[in-house]
């Protein structure tokens, strides 16, 4: 109870103090205001009038062409295809290729691995034994317009024959164009095997 | 000031490498727009491929198609050699980067669609059924 008392003495005396030295406050003097956002418009009629008739009229028009004279002479944001080409990764996944070794002896051994990985089943797979008894393919299609270039089936190659080439050029007029058989499938191969070794060479670190 | 001069002196510089003004006009008409560059090289085809840091990547390494394709220019007429440079995959040039180089490899060819040495598509298996030819056929040929 004594402890009680004793605050409450300590807050009256702070009080009595506070009320006896507020004749000596010093309040800061707050007349000059300073308009830092946009001012308000002037609603007489002759300022409105004056102000449509700026934006109807010259000045508008004027500022626009010379936005317009402007962007003519600015470096453009686009690229000029095809003399000048966007940057490709060398995981890029275009077109497909069936590659060969530095013999010149196909690489598919026909096990299969992409016909049955390929989520969209666009590869379709024969194969026999050859005269010389090695087991290769007969048939190798590829139906592009069913495939929908994830890359699993270069994925699943273990001796790296089917791969997706960095091509990317290869739209047709028909559609029967895009049912890519094994002499195509080679045929891609042999035209970008330099580019897509190239290309797996650099990637290879991270396979 | 001083870039600006600097600007209209490339202008002129430009249209100079162009050979002249209806040289320009004609590139213009081809290409579409008028650039500046150190020719990097020409592959078998004959296209010529440019590099100008000076504009940003995507812009900053083009090809001039060969005069023999005229206005049938194609994104397709590029080799694979060169569409590596070209798509910025490497920074080597062929002739720097040791590409492998295979007697089977095959020529470049543009994409054919539409022409006719076009693809299309045939079976490479023998057919699984052999039709079954009637001995009556010839008869059937002969009296109808």
């Amino acid at each position: 109870m004594a402890s009680v008392k004793l605050f409450c003495a300590r807050a009256s005396a702070q009080c009595v103090l506070r009320n006896a030295v507020r004749p000596t406050y010093v309040a800061q003097e707050r007349s000059c205001y300073k308009q830092v956002g946009k001012p308000e418009p002037d609603m007489r009629w002759k300022p409105i009038m004056d102000r449509a008739s700026q934006t109807v009229f010259w000045t508008e028009l004027f500022s626009g062409l010379g936005i317009t004279l402007g962007h003519i002479f600015k470096e453009p944001a686009t690229i000029n295809y095809p003399f000048e080409k966007g940057p490709l990764s060398p995981r890029f996944r275009g077109e497909h290729a069936l590659r060969r070794y530095p013999s010149g002896e196909e690489r598919c051994i026909a096990c299969k691995l992409c016909e049955a990985i390929c989520p969209a089943q666009a590869i379709t797979i024969e194969a026999e034994a050859r005269a010389d008894g090695s087991r290769r393919t007969t048939r190798y299609d590829i139906d592009m317009t069913k495939c929908i270039y994830c890359g699993f089936c270069q994925e699943a190659c273990p001796v790296d024959a089917i791969v997706e080439g960095p091509n990317f050029e290869f739209s047709t007029e028909t559609r029967e164009e895009l049912l890519y058989n094994k002499e195509k499938l080679l045929n891609n191969g042999d035209k970008w095997e330099a580019e897509i070794a190239a290309n797996l060479q650099a990637d290879y670190l991270y396979r | 000031m001083s870039k600006y001069i600097e600007k209209i002196s490339r202008l002129f510089r430009i249209i100079k490498e162009n050979g002249g003004v209806l040289g320009s006009v004609r590139t213009v008409f081809r290409m579409e727009e008028l650039k500046t560059g150190t020719l990097v090289g020409e592959d078998e085809l004959g296209n010529k491929y440019f590099h100008n840091p000076m504009y940003f990547v995507g812009r900053s390494r083009w090809v001039v198609y060969s005069d023999a394709a005229g206005h049938d220019y194609d994104g397709s007429q590029v080799p694979a050699e060169w569409h590596r440079w070209l798509s910025y995959i490497s920074d080597e040039t062929p002739d720097k980067a040791d590409l492998p180089k295979y007697p089977w490899l095959a020529k470049h060819t543009e994409n054919q669609s539409g022409t006719p040495q076009e693809y299309v598509p045939y079976s490479t298996t023998r057919p699984k059924i052999q039709a079954w030819k009637p001995k009556t056929e010839e008869v059937y040929r002969k009296h109808f």
